[in-house]
């Protein structure tokens, strides 16, 4: 992946990192902080679902689903049995991910349209329940009183995360380390064998790549980390609710994925942040909004389906020799 | 148990709306392999100009209902020169995100133009219930009846005995051959578009006499339209037909079991079908 290499080369990465940092006193501890930390909770989503959507070729419509069932494990957890953050962060994305392992079973057996179709299914299925199941979920009330943790050691420090900049460094932690492991994943034998998957599916399969076990694998991982997400913002947003079933939700997390750039890890990071912050920009026609986002969606799947980070490579170097983004 | 037959009526005036949507997306998805996500936007346009011509402009319902379908058929032949054709040979991935991106941008236009509020198409009849053999129903809901039967007898007789039918038939089977043989590719696509997206009006028109028109409908009505696709099979128009049928009837009758998840019934039948018929239920290869 020599493109995106060169996008985050070493005097850029250090820059963005220090930038990152220093965040809170740039932009205040105000509501630009909380786009902020919510476009960290999407930076995780997008580089999750690049890694079905654009290493494996999955197209998944029912991502947010498990970015859902994460906030509603998170929550739950949290409102029955106290568990805090950093327990739940890990619970939320098993939960995510045994949900995903036996879906897979099912719709993993199908490519093509009908598994665009099944995981839309899966995610509406997912909100009725979250909707009708009223004793453990509230239905359309939802989830309120989540608390972000606290860390506590007595006698040498307190940190109460429920302040604002406190949670952004929380949540740039996490994020970096879930986009490290999603980009080491992508970089390693795993992710070679989810292009392969992607490009030619029958040609992987003759060369030995287990096919059907590396879209589980792909399915699972991209699930767990969702699921993680979703422990995040239920703790930052104290609130969950069926809400998050939503098909706009999956719509933004694609849109974010295929405006930087798809099967570039460092892509998706951009998309999220940029289309966090495109629609606060884009306040002033909050009616128009989402026509306007549709667009934009429509204009890059057809003239620039490799995103950002694809035109950035076409307009500053020479084609690079290695893999070029190729449609799932 | 007498009120089974007023439930197998319902599901099947329902039915009928899932027949004539999905046999335009079968139709575009086994002509030109693209999986038209703004399917259901057409219905729901065809509701709205219905809507729109009858309450605004004050045209009857017979003419509003001729003029929308119309207006949609146009929108489609619109569609399908510019975006669609561009989409043509594209992946799954790049043809499903383009139409959904279209499908928001449909949804949300209505909303801006016509507002959230639901409306209602007034009915052409003027007489309210009907008892015919023990069922309770209103003329709106036999007119769905009788209109889905003409349009798949209509279908049915084109497909089969017209030459531009054939060439549907033919090209539906093997393009590259049907081309090959001097079939107009171009000009069939636009015709079957605009065909499907009529017939998808046509069920919008049909049943916001009987429920509520809003903007919403549309991609509730795609989501439907796929189900009934997947159910039954793409590789036929009838696949499309009985799929619609079923999946009003299984609805219909999952609303007695447990009414709060009538809307899971589509996808737990979806998720057997794809389990031990992938093909659908009347698939080819089945």
């Amino acid at each position: 992946m020599k493109g995106a290499a060169r996008v985050s080369s070493p005097v850029m990465f250090g820059a963005v990192g220090l930038l990152l940092l220093v965040l809170p006193w740039l932009i205040g501890s105000g509501y630009y902080l909380h786009i902020a930390i919510t476009s960290l909770v999407f930076v995780i989503l997008a580089t999750s679902l690049d890694l079905l959507v654009g290493y494996s070729g999955l197209l998944s419509l029912g991502h947010t689903a498990f970015f859902a069932v994460g906030a509603y494990a998170a929550a739950l957890l949290y409102l029955h049995f106290g568990m805090p953050l950093w327990i739940t962060l890990f619970v939320s994305g098993a939960v995510a991910s045994l949900i995903a392992w036996l879906l897979g079973l099912l719709v993993l057996s199908v490519r093509g349209h009908r598994f665009v179709i099944m995981t839309v299914v899966f995610a509406e299925i997912g909100r009725l329940i979250a909707y009708n199941w009223t004793d453990l979920t509230h239905g359309q009330v939802g989830l309120p009183g989540i608390r972000p943790p606290v860390l506590s050691i007595p006698g040498l420090m307190h940190l109460d995360f429920a302040s604002r900049p406190a949670f952004y460094y929380l949540a740039l932690c996490v994020a970096a380390a879930c986009v490290a492991i999603i980009w080491r994943i992508a970089h390693s034998p795993v992710g070679w064998r989810m292009v392969a998957l992607r490009e030619n599916e029958r040609l992987a399969e003759a060369s030995g790549v287990e096919t059907q076990r590396i879209a589980a694998t792909a399915f699972v991982v991209s699930a767990f980390f969702a699921g993680l997400a979703g422990s995040l913002y239920a703790h930052y947003n104290g609130f969950v609710s069926p809400d998050l079933f939503y098909f706009s939700y999956t719509t933004t997390m694609l849109i974010m994925v295929y405006l930087g750039g798809k099967g570039t890890i460092i892509g998706p990071v951009i998309g999220a942040v940029l289309f966090t912050i495109l629609p606060e920009a884009l306040r002033v026609t909050a009616d128009f909004r989402l026509m306007i986002f549709s667009l934009i969606l429509l204009l890059l799947v057809v003239f620039a389906p490799e995103g950002l980070v694809g035109l950035i490579n076409r307009f500053t170097k020479r084609p690079s020799a290695g893999e070029k983004p190729a449609d799932a | 148990m007498d009120f089974i037959p007023q439930y197998l009526f319902n599901g099947l005036v329902v039915g009928c709306s899932y027949a004539l949507i999905a046999v335009g997306l079968t139709a575009i998805f086994g002509l030109m392999q693209i999986a038209n996500f703004a399917h259901g936007q057409f219905y729901m346009l065809g509701a709205f100009f219905a809507y729109w011509l009858t309450r605004v402009i004050g045209l009857d319902f017979w003419a509003g209902l001729v003029v929308s379908v119309v207006a949609v058929m146009l929108a489609g032949v619109v569609l399908e020169r510019t975006l669609f054709r561009f989409l043509r040979g594209a992946s799954l991935s790049s043809s499903v995100l383009a139409t959904i991106a279209l499908s928001i941008f449909l949804e949300n236009l209505a909303l801006n133009v016509w507002g959230p509020r639901p409306q209602k198409i007034l009915s052409p009849f003027d007489s309210g219930g009907i008892e015919l053999f023990g069922i309770f129903t209103t003329p709106d809901r036999l007119l769905m009846l009788l209109l889905t039967v003409v349009v798949v007898a209509v279908l049915h007789v084109g497909l089969r005995y017209t030459h531009t039918g054939k060439a549907i038939r033919a090209t539906f089977q093997q393009r590259e051959a049907a081309a090959l043989v001097g079939i107009n590719i171009d000009y069939l696509y636009t015709l079957t578009f605009a065909i499907g997206a009529g017939l998808a009006a046509l069920a919008g028109v049909l049943l916001g006499t009987i429920f509520v028109v809003q903007p919403s409908m549309g991609g509730v009505a795609t989501l439907k339209a796929f189900i009934v696709v997947t159910v039954g099979g793409t590789s036929s128009f009838a696949g499309g037909i009985a799929g619609g049928l079923l999946l009003g009837l299984a609805e219909s009758f999952g609303a007695i079991i447990a009414p709060s998840y009538k809307d899971a019934v589509g996808f737990i039948l979806v998720i057997l079908v794809l389990l031990y018929k992938p093909d659908g239920l009347f698939g080819k290869w089945s």
